[in-house]
């Protein structure tokens, strides 16, 4: 019965309901459309980030910045479980770490660099190798220079002071002091240079929930780590990740701008319209009233509607948002959203929020219209 | 059966009061049909309102069968008013966005009438609305849309009905409809209390009431 009354009086008054269905609709997808790409965007940036490298190198603190910078890596050595009291100190986010070994040396006549890497440790303390690379015991990756160079191929063996390695993958041309590495694993280069247990680097690919827009970003890094490895220091490399990342968080922080003026907007706009439905029902409350149906009834008569257009635009505001930031998403964000895909979850969000939204602004005029007295609405005119 | 002791009933605050009913004392019996008359402002619709339980008096108390129903809480009062009281307007306060048969059967929902709808179709054949069953207020002239609400006012077969000015803006020939309508009523054993101005209800009338300034002559 009482979703026939609210059937019928939407029936009665069309453009009020459209309206106020317009207006959350579009608030809905305006929010899934943001929502929906900047997960994209954030997608994007840590592949990007992976990509690019680590984010976060940790070197032994007696590194001398000049020679670090001009041969790539530091001179200097420290004990590889530093590792694990980098990781045991749990108040430092990272996505992955791992330790790894380089050193320079003279091989068939020309400078190549090993580089040793451990396998990597997600947070969860997990040994994981999904990111860099996964070499096996016996293997190496050679740099595109150095295959060049002696014509390697995959499957060629090489030998590396003394030891036979099985090439499994020649990496293609990076522009960079990678080519004229060779990979292999952290244990074996140790043996082979007489380092046991020694690395030269720890590099982390950092949590990206912190802002690079922070300044202190990476003063808070360095106490930390101040106080778990004493004898480490940590540089930041600011990437084209970087960059971007600081692009989102600008996108972001518009976004929050924006924001508060889309619900203040929607708020009137849909304050208005409940306002005016109210008052033109005011006799209807007291007529109500007036044959004995209970205020409950009578607040479930427009607080049900408010509900009711709440979950039609949470609904249609889901699949309009999705299908504008599917649409139109990838052209708008070309830099920051390549691969979009529709988050369910928030649809799921879109229905609990708009409802309590609509049905709240519903419920102040409803109050007002309910403990006016009838005898007041039900007078003349 | 209707009891009202020293009612008094103010209207907003010190100075811009207004007394619309003094210390009004009356007795209305069983199956009576009163006729109340008085000039505008004379507190004609606060008194109805006032026995209708839907405005607590200033003072004074109101009692229907003994019961003082201001005493009652808010919900039981809705669901007295639901059992034992038929309202109409002047304005017929009809529902827009309902037809005529949703306008009438909307009173029953608080009462296990098995044949409401049978009542309501009988009703509406009494009162010349078959062939607008279907229609809403917007559809109807004056006349048609208060023999709706007349309809809607007695559906529930409630032991009071209580009219303000109902025939206010009808013309003559609704208006005789509508007092053959409340005399039937009546001589089914129902009490009627209707404020009037013109004369068409006195020749159904036990008793004419006449307020001045809030006060019974
Ligand atoms: N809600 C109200 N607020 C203030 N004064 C009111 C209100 N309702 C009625 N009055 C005043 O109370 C008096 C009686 O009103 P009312 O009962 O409507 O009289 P009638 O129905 O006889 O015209 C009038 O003077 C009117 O102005
Ligand atoms: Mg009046």
């Amino acid at each position: 019965m009482l979703f026939k009354l609210i059937y019928k009086e939407i029936l009665f008054r069309k453009l009020n309901f459209l309206l106020t269905f317009l207006a959350i609709s579009l608030a809905v997808a305006f929010f899934v459309s943001f929502f929906t790409t900047n997960e994209a965007s954030k997608r994007e940036t840590i592949r990007l980030t992976r990509d690019m490298g680590f984010n976060l190198r940790i070197i032994p603190k007696e590194t001398d910045m000049n020679n670090f910078w001009l041969k790539g890596y530091s001179e200097f050595y420290m004990p590889e479980e530093y590792v694990n009291r980098f990781w045991e100190f749990k108040n430092f986010s990272f996505a992955h770490l791992t330790a790894t070994l380089h050193k320079t040396i003279i091989w068939n006549g020309k400078e190549v660099i090993l580089t040793g890497i451990a396998p990597e440790i997600e947070p969860s303390g997990k040994k994981k190798t999904s990111m860099a690379f996964m070499i096996d015991t016996g293997m190496v990756y050679v740099g595109y220079e150095v295959a060049k160079l002696l014509n390697l191929e995959h499957g060629d063996t090489i030998k590396i002071l003394d030891k036979n390695f099985v090439i499994t993958k020649t990496l293609s041309e990076t522009g960079s002091s990678d080519d004229i590495r060779i990979y292999g694993t952290l244990s074996e280069f140790q043996d082979l240079l007489l380092m046991e247990g020694l690395v030269n680097e720890i590099m982390a690919l950092n949590c990206l929930c912190l802002s690079p827009d922070d300044d202190n970003y990476l003063k808070t890094i360095r106490e930390q780590l101040t106080r778990v490895l004493p004898e480490a220091k940590v540089i930041m490399n600011t990437t084209i990740a970087n960059a971007r990342e600081k692009q989102r968080h600008m996108l972001e922080q518009y976004f929050a701008v924006i924001t508060i003026f889309v619900i203040i907007l929607i708020a009137l706009w849909i304050g208005v319209l409940v306002m005016i439905n109210v008052r033109e029902r005011i006799t209807e409350i007291g007529i109500l009233n007036a044959m004995g149906h209970g205020w409950t009834e009578i607040v479930g008569l427009f607080l049900g509607k408010a509900l009711l257009i709440g979950v039609l635009s949470a609904a249609t505001g889901f699949i309009l948002g999705t299908g504008l930031a599917l649409k139109f998403g990838p052209d708008i964000f070309k830099i920051t959203a390549g691969t979009i895909k529709p988050i369910y979850e928030l649809l799921f969000w879109s229905l609990l929020v708009a409802p309590l939204f609509s049905t709240f602004l519903a419920l102040i005029p409803t109050m007002i219209a309910i403990f006016k007295d009838p005898a007041v609405t039900l007078r003349k005119v | 059966m209707i009891q009202l002791e020293r009612i008094s009933k103010i209207y907003g605050e010190l100075p811009k009061q207004a007394i619309a009913l003094k210390n009004v004392d009356l007795k209305i019996g069983k199956a009576e049909f009163i006729v109340v008359r008085g000039p505008s402002g004379s507190g004609k619709t606060t008194l109805l309102m006032s026995i209708g339980g839907m405005l607590q008096p200033s003072s004074g108390t109101v009692r229907i069968n003994d019961k003082d129903i201001y005493l009652l809480s808010i919900v039981e009062r809705s669901r007295f008013r639901a059992l034992n009281i038929g309202f109409v307007f002047q304005m017929f306060h009809l529902i827009p966005y309902l037809s005529v048969l949703e306008n009438i059967i909307l009173s029953t929902r608080h009462i296990k009438y098995d044949d409401s709808n049978k009542k309501a179709y009988s009703l509406i054949e009494d009162l010349g609305l078959s062939d607008r069953i279907n229609y809403k207020p917007s559809e109807l002239s004056a006349g048609e849309c208060q023999r709706v609400a007349l309809g809607r006012a007695l559906i529930h077969r409630p032991k009071i009905i209580l009219a303000d000015e109902p025939t206010g803006n009808l013309d003559p020939e609704n208006s005789s409809i509508v007092m053959k309508t409340f005399s039937n009523y009546h001589q089914n054993g129902g009490t009627v209390i209707i404020v009037t101005h013109g004369e068409d209800a006195d020749p159904f009338a036990d008793r004419v009431i006449y307020l001045k300034k809030g006060e019974i002559k």
